[in-house]
């Protein structure tokens, strides 16, 4: 009688051999002549052994190499009526699909559920070291008896449960590939890009779970994550859950003036590049006009002036000591409320920590220091916190009341996401955030706020 | 190796070509000025040391050049954190003062007034505020300090460049087509290791008269042509240098960055290509042993030559290289395999691969020495004639088994 056929992973490739008997598992496999055996996808692994089983072929599966786990939660709320019916859709599509809802609804919770009603070795991925380690805190919090381990952020951990970033799981993702039987996509529409789609095609996981809250792509590849992930099965938009989880809110918008001596610096420099524009015929217009001027700025001297001064007169209109004049009004007058402040560069982060003594988080922080930052300012020993784009996807910072965004960039989706935060339901139910957007008056900054908001003209203060 | 920012290169035709600088005054002289540059640089952090740079670079169209000469030179530096106290610990001991007032000027340089006093009782040395205000954040990469440059000569930094240009070509690359012909077997073997240690397969044709056929992608390439491996062929690359002979055909798989069409091209690369690699060269011979029984062989009167142009005998998911050929005019062949080795896991595995691979006759010398028992190895069902050896295999005891 023939050997019994064994699926083994390879690299994030299956291995079937010898060859079963059976006809349905060849629509998955291709016959590989570098190891002269059967090979097929990971992402293929939950239909293949499903048709095996469904022939009643005998095999030995030395692929799956994850564990049941026995999850006591420690860490249980009765859920909102949105999250039992996403995880209910989730189970009725089989255990794989994504689930679309607004920033602080959350989504972290869900997540713990289907982990919990899974019951298997789980795999997290998330795109940001904050977030990173607000998953490492909240599942060490729900399931105090399993470790749970890190992956990415100086941390290499192996563990029954695992939060990685995307950059991690991807760069291990032949070897993570069978050590999970579930997948939880966090802000999963990061997931179809060229470099990270890997963590989920080398994966067997059977089960998979996306969360976002903006799963379009202006790139269209949004529709791999039918592939990918499993379909859409759950959606809810901002407006059909308002009253719910989210807080009420108000935006106050604050105009600041260039000093004397920044404006004439401005205008230099605004005049340097508009000189080069109107002698080499380019205007600004469109993403072609950027386009055009980027590729003239690499081939001349006179170019590469005209980019610098395009990119020192930005540096102005962005980070002036106007805002933080204007900051420091605003500290002062909302000490000692917990406060969130937002600029666009490292360096003025790096500025305002050290002009007002905040604690400050960017990309560079490393993942202990951020965690015990955002640990005390949960605690009240902080009051304010300031960050660079770092914090932009859904960080759970659930006590911060203001908000402060000096010159942020004109993306709809991190300003959703920078609201949410803030916006997100705190302790006190009474609690009315406000959100400060500081910027500079007659600079191209100018637009980029008033395209945030399309149906509100900023007013003066 | 260049994120893709730096990479630079035009194209003929269909054809890329990468950005090569050549080694003349100019960018000799441009690299020395880098170089030293850095040299000077010893004692300043990371942020004073791009100023420089940046003050170097000025209006200069090519600043892309600079900035790649600039990333490689980073490679050979070491960065460290200077500061009198853990930047980490300095922070959250301000913040936490700081946190008990209203945040402003005064209040700051009251909390650092109030540090430095409680600092400077503690370390029972002075420690000023604007010493903490400095050390605050000594720990960001841009305030590290350049402790260590291993300066390389402007040469070598124009020649890591043009190979590193080469290399960026590969990160688009779905697989290579590699033909090799007439290389020493220590070569393959070098060439083979680095393969394994990428994660790289490789699919193998041809035969030892003509030269061999490699195929060079990953495991997932079976499904669909993707570039996930071409990092990993892009660090091939240094490694396929120090073999003698071969050209290869890159398939490349390239996104538009304007309309997102992806499109493909190949690109091609031959032996004398002028690159040159930083990687350490392999050795000829495995061992002396190889190298005394080839020396040997040259001395003796025999129409049988020895010959070092190998087969590359595939086996599922490997490759077997025999260490020589023996050749005869009439037209036999055979393989001979010397064994000299202990260790019982290289044993295992090297009679394994004598069973599974299908190849003509071979010969397999084997020492004296060998624990074959105890390495779990038995001499059945070798498709192979053994000569044993002492020390050292005799030229003549091999001439003998052949005729």
């Amino acid at each position: 009688m023939a050997r019994t056929s064994t699926l083994s992973f390879d690299r994030g490739s299956l291995l079937l051999h010898p060859p079963p008997r059976g006809k349905a598992w060849i629509d998955y496999a291709t016959w590989d002549d570098r190891v002269e055996k059967f090979r097929i996808p990971a992402i293929s692994y939950r239909p293949l052994v499903e048709s095996l089983q469904h022939e009643s072929t005998r095999f030995t599966d030395e692929a799956r190499a994850f564990q049941v786990l026995s999850l006591e939660s420690h860490f249980e709320m009765t859920p909102y009526p949105h999250q039992r019916e996403a995880l209910a859709a989730w189970e009725e599509a089989g255990g794989s699909g994504v689930v679309v809802l607004p920033t602080a609804s959350g989504k972290t919770y869900l997540a713990q559920m289907a982990i919990q009603a899974t019951g298997r070795s789980t795999l997290v991925v998330a795109p940001t070291l904050d977030l990173l380690h607000q998953w490492y805190a909240h599942l060490k919090a729900a399931f105090p008896d399993v470790p749970i381990g890190l992956l990415g952020g100086g941390s290499r951990d192996e563990s029954p449960i695992l939060v990685a970033t995307y950059d991690s799981a991807a760069i291990h993702a032949e070897t993570l590939g069978n050590r999970y039987a579930l997948v939880v996509f966090d802000e999963c529409h990061h997931l179809p890009g060229d470099f990270y789609r890997k963590i989920a095609e080398y994966t067997i996981a059977p089960y998979r779970l996306g969360l976002t809250a903006t799963p379009e792509r202006s790139d269209n590849r949004h529709c791999d994550l039918d592939h990918l992930i499993g379909p859409v099965v759950y959606r809810r938009s901002p407006a059909q859950l308002a009253g719910g989880a989210l807080a009420p809110h108000r935006t106050v918008q604050i105009k600041v003036h260039l000093s004397a001596g920044e404006r004439h610096d401005y205008d230099t420099h605004i005049a340097t590049r508009n000189e080069f524009l109107k002698q080499s015929n380019l205007s600004l217009g469109g993403a072609e006009g950027w386009q055009r001027f980027v590729q003239a700025s690499a081939r001349s001297s006179a170019g590469r002036r005209a980019m610098n001064a395009h990119r020192q007169a930005k540096a102005i209109a962005l980070g002036t000591e106007s805002k933080l004049r204007v900051l420091a009004e605003l500290l002062a007058r909302h000490y000692p409320e917990q406060t969130l402040i937002f600029t666009h560069d490292n360096a003025t982060v790096h500025r305002i920590s050290e002009r007002f003594l905040i604690p400050a988080i960017t990309h560079q922080t490393g993942v202990k220091e951020r965690h015990a930052i955002l640990q005390a300012f949960r605690a009240g020993e902080y009051r304010t916190i300031v960050a660079s784009q770092v914090l932009n996807e859904g960080v759970d910072v659930p006590e911060a009341s203001v908000a402060i965004i000096l010159s942020g960039t004109a993306s709809e989706r991190e300003y959703i996401q920078r609201l949410g935060r803030i916006l997100r339901r705190g302790r006190d139910p009474n609690k009315n955030a406000i959100l400060y957007e500081v910027f500079t008056q007659d600079t191209s900054e100018e637009r980029t706020s008033a395209r945030r908001h399309p149906h509100t003209r900023p007013h003066h203060v | 190796m260049l994120p893709g920012d730096l990479l630079i290169h035009s194209y003929r035709g269909e054809t890329i070509v990468p950005r090569r600088v050549p080694l003349d005054s100019h960018h000799r002289q441009l690299a020395g000025g880098l170089i030293e540059t850095f040299r000077l640089a010893h004692g300043s952090t990371q942020a004073q040391l791009d100023s420089t740079l940046g003050e170097l670079e000025g209006d200069s169209p090519d600043y892309r050049l600079r900035r790649g000469l600039v990333h490689l030179l980073k490679s050979f530096c070491t960065f460290e954190v200077i500061s009198p106290l853990e930047p980490v610990k300095l922070r959250s001991r301000l913040f936490a003062l700081a946190a008990t007032g209203t945040p402003g000027s005064l209040h700051t340089e009251h909390c650092l007034k109030q540090l430095s006093g409680i600092l400077s009782e503690e370390l029972e040395r002075a420690v000023f505020p604007d010493q903490i205000r400095g050390a605050l954040y000594a720990d960001l990469s841009q305030n590290q300090v350049l402790t260590q440059f291993e300066e390389p000569t402007p040469d070598a930094l124009l020649h890591r460049y043009n190979l590193s240009q080469v290399q960026g070509v590969f990160y688009r690359a779905t697989h290579v087509q590699l033909n090799v012909h007439r290389n020493d077997p220590g070569e393959y073997k070098y060439l083979f290791r680095f393969l394994k240690l990428f994660g790289l397969m490789t699919y193998i044709e041809g035969e030892p008269e003509h030269g061999f056929t490699l195929t060079i992608d990953g495991p997932t390439s079976l499904f669909q042509a993707h570039t996930h491996y071409g990092l990993a062929l892009a660090k091939l690359l240094p490694a396929l240098l120090h073999v003698n002979r071969w050209d290869l055909t890159a398939s490349l798989k390239t996104r538009d960055p304007y309309s997102k069409a992806v499109r493909t091209s190949t690109f091609n690369l031959a032996a004398g290509c002028g690159l040159v690699s930083h990687y350490p060269p392999g050795k000829p011979f495995d061992s002396m042993l190889e190298q005394s029984f080839f020396e040997q062989w040259q001395t003796l009167k025999t129409d049988w030559r020895l010959e070092r142009e190998v087969h590359l005998l595939p086996l599922p998911g490997s490759v077997m290289i025999p260490d020589f050929r023996l050749v005869h005019p009439d037209g036999r062949e055979y393989i001979l395999e010397i064994v000299g080795y202990w260790r019982p896991s290289y044993l295992q595995k090297k009679f394994s691969q004598v069973r599974r691979v299908d190849c003509p006759r071979l010969l397999l010398a084997l020492s004296e020495r060998l624990n074959l028992e105890k390495a779990g190895v038995k001499l059945d069902n070798l498709p192979a004639t053994i000569i044993w050896f002492k020390d050292k295999l005799s030229a003549k005891a091999v001439l003998q088994a052949l005729d």
